[in-house]
């Protein structure tokens, strides 16, 4: 049984969190389902279609997924108000699909303007040849030897969906054409290539998440191995002759992880820069009193709200920030004032 | 490709931004010094290839790369500030950064040369972007952006009502001690003293800056030494005054060798440098 199921790993979709994986690596299966931590390998088959129809390949494309068809994905937890709730769990007799970038779990809540999550049968958790299981962790890099010395320019919002994405985009847009080498980073999150393809096509140096780190989501991992997730991707940043990083910190502010890291001293030491994005006037002036709370203060406000001229002049006269549209973002003259306010311009020239 | 001489060679690169595309020589030194590139930027003439020329000889005796933008007229009506209708900034830094992954030696700060309405693009470059620029030389500029926020932008670094006029006072702000920190070398011609066409006229600006482009001049270098020193900085700003030369780029790089001193990076010997 379990020669066959390693032969089906070959046809098998291999989701976007495994990318870092060594296939070559798996010498068997187990069904000790109940044993399975966060960023264990699954394999499963797919049972039954809800809410995601496609799962993201490690090509980099999405794939329809048929009722009958082997993925590979990670045990992992899910934070989308959204889309799911869902916890690390894996039921023998059925789990849920959780992240179309390869996340399976078991679904605890759910937004009412979506569907179900697409059903799941376990097949197998896979292990190496020493029967160990394989998990995402043992694929993270490598540590460098080097301390995480790099500006980064944080992006913070109020919610999913508030312009994060987009301003972590735009702005690495804005520093590349400025000159400087970037790092686009996604900090937090489930992983999922959208946001990371979106980081790519901006021309930046160097683009990570957090399952570079290891972690196919940092919702109920403990801060600290959040932390030295988020470490381990800005010494790369530097060790690969990045100037300045920016990095998106997923969901918002009261979200489990995001709440902590914004409460702990470790983001402020890190932080050369703020944008915090959000929906409307009343939003980022809610934002910018709870960063405030914890000693911070956005350099910039931004996302939906910039689309809106009556919006911004309201988020202005509240708070006193500067909102910036995604074109200004991405304008070099705009960026380069990030960056030298972060010190990169002086990493550059040197 | 073609030889400008026997071992100094002129190519023409023409890169793509999103303000539009910009041509410019690069002169290439067979020899190279390891001095950073100079820029030479033309007037609102865009003698591109007279600069070239005037440029060419130093390079190769220098050893240092001059690259020559040509700022079309047909593309770049408007060149000589970044403002909403036109973004010469982004061109030229497209160009840089173009540059610089096609040859190494093109990479980090440049030494930036303007002449007229090239000295005024140079100085607001260096403005925005003075992690960019090395040395800053200005020729015989028409006017200058001041470095005073109690006067608005174009003028100065400050706001008003007038649309983006927050937006370039933020981008100005950030960057201005860098800015004033740069070695800036500004030249005029004693006979430059017309009021020509091309010269910007109206009552504000030569009550702010003065009526000919020799008074213009000296009110930038007093304006930025007490810029610098309201910042606590040694500013390093000179004014040399070119004895007998009008508005002519031509006349201005020839004269005592100009183009030499600025390739070379060495001091002018004029008794009217201050």
């Amino acid at each position: 049984m379990t020669q066959t199921l390693i032969a089906a790993l070959a046809d098998a979709k291999w989701t976007f969190s495994t990318r870092r994986v060594d296939c070559g690596l798996v010498a068997g299966t187990d069904t000790n389902f109940a044993a399975a931590r966060p960023g264990d390998l699954i394999l499963a088959q797919v049972d039954s279609l809800g809410q995601h129809k496609r799962v993201q390949l490690t090509t980099g494309r999405p794939s329809f997924i048929y009722p009958g068809d082997m993925i590979v994905l990670a045990c992992g937890a899910r934070y989308a108000p959204d889309q799911f709730e869902g916890l690390a769990e894996i039921d023998p007799a059925g789990a849920d699909l959780l992240a179309g970038g390869g996340c399976i779990g078991r679904l605890v809540a759910r937004n009412e303007r979506i569907k179900s999550a697409t059903r799941l049968l376990p097949m197998a958790r896979l292990l190496d040849a020493a029967g160990m299981p394989l998990n995402l962790d043992r694929f993270a890099l490598p540590a460098t030897g080097r301390g995480p010395d790099i500006p980064v320019i944080f992006v913070l919002g109020t919610a999913m969906n508030s312009g994060k994405t987009l301003a972590t985009a735009q702005l690495s847009l804005g520093l590349r054409r400025a000159g400087y080498k970037v790092a686009a980073l996604k900090g937090t999150g489930t992983g999922a290539f959208g946001d990371f393809n979106e980081y790519a096509d901006t021309g930046a140096h160097w683009v990570a998440d957090f399952t570079d780190a290891g972690m196919v989501t940092t919702y109920r991992e403990p801060l600290e191995r959040v932390k030295q997730g988020l470490d381990l991707l800005l010494c790369h940043a530097a060790d690969r002759g990045c100037d300045i990083a920016v990095m998106e910190v997923a969901d918002g502010l009261f979200q489990r992880e995001t709440g902590a890291l914004v409460a702990d001293p470790w983001l402020k030491q890190r932080m050369s820069g703020l944008v915090f994005a959000c929906g409307d006037a009343v939003a980022a002036a809610g934002g910018v009193a709870e960063l405030a709370r914890h000693g911070l203060r956005p350099d910039a406000l931004t996302g939906i709200l910039s689309c809106s001229p009556m919006a911004v002049a309201e988020a202005e006269a509240a708070t006193g920030v500067a909102v910036l549209r995604k074109s200004d973002l991405a304008d070099p003259a705009e960026a380069n004032v990030f960056a030298l306010r972060a010190g990169a311009g002086s990493r550059q020239a040197a | 490709m073609h030889q400008a001489d026997i071992r100094t060679f002129i190519t023409t690169n023409t890169v793509a931004s999103p303000a539009g595309s910009l041509s410019a020589r690069v002169i290439r030194p067979a020899d190279l010094s390891g001095e950073p590139p100079v820029v030479a930027l033309h007037g609102i003439s865009r003698n591109a290839d007279e600069l070239v020329t005037l440029f060419a000889p130093e390079a190769h005796s220098s050893g240092r790369i001059v690259i020559v933008p040509h700022f079309a007229e047909a593309r770049w009506p408007h060149f000589q500030r970044p403002c909403r209708a036109a973004r010469p900034d982004q061109a030229l830094l497209a160009l840089l950064n173009h540059l610089a992954v096609i040859d190494p030696a093109l990479a980090g700060p440049v030494d930036l040369f303007g002449h007229s309405g090239g000295a005024q693009l140079a100085h607001r470059f260096a403005m925005l972007y003075p992690n960019r620029v090395g040395r800053l030389h200005l020729a015989a500029a028409g006017w200058y952006c001041l470095p005073d926020t109690s006067m608005a932008y174009p003028y100065g670094l400050g706001a008003d009502k007038t649309p983006d006029s927050l937006t370039w006072a933020r981008r100005h702000a950030q960057a201005l001690a860098t800015y004033l920190r740069l070695s800036v070398h500004v030249y005029v011609g004693t006979a430059d003293d017309g009021r020509d066409e091309a010269l910007r006229q109206n009552t504000k600006l030569d009550q702010l800056q003065g009526r000919t482009r020799i008074d213009r001049a000296a009110h930038y270098v007093d304006r930025f030494r007490a810029a610098a020193r309201a910042q606590g900085i040694a500013p390093d700003i000179s004014l040399t005054r070119l004895p007998g030369v009008a508005h002519d780029v031509g006349q201005a790089l020839r004269h005592d060798n100009l183009a030499a001193h600025i390739t070379q990076n060495s001091i002018l010997r004029f008794s009217a440098v201050s």
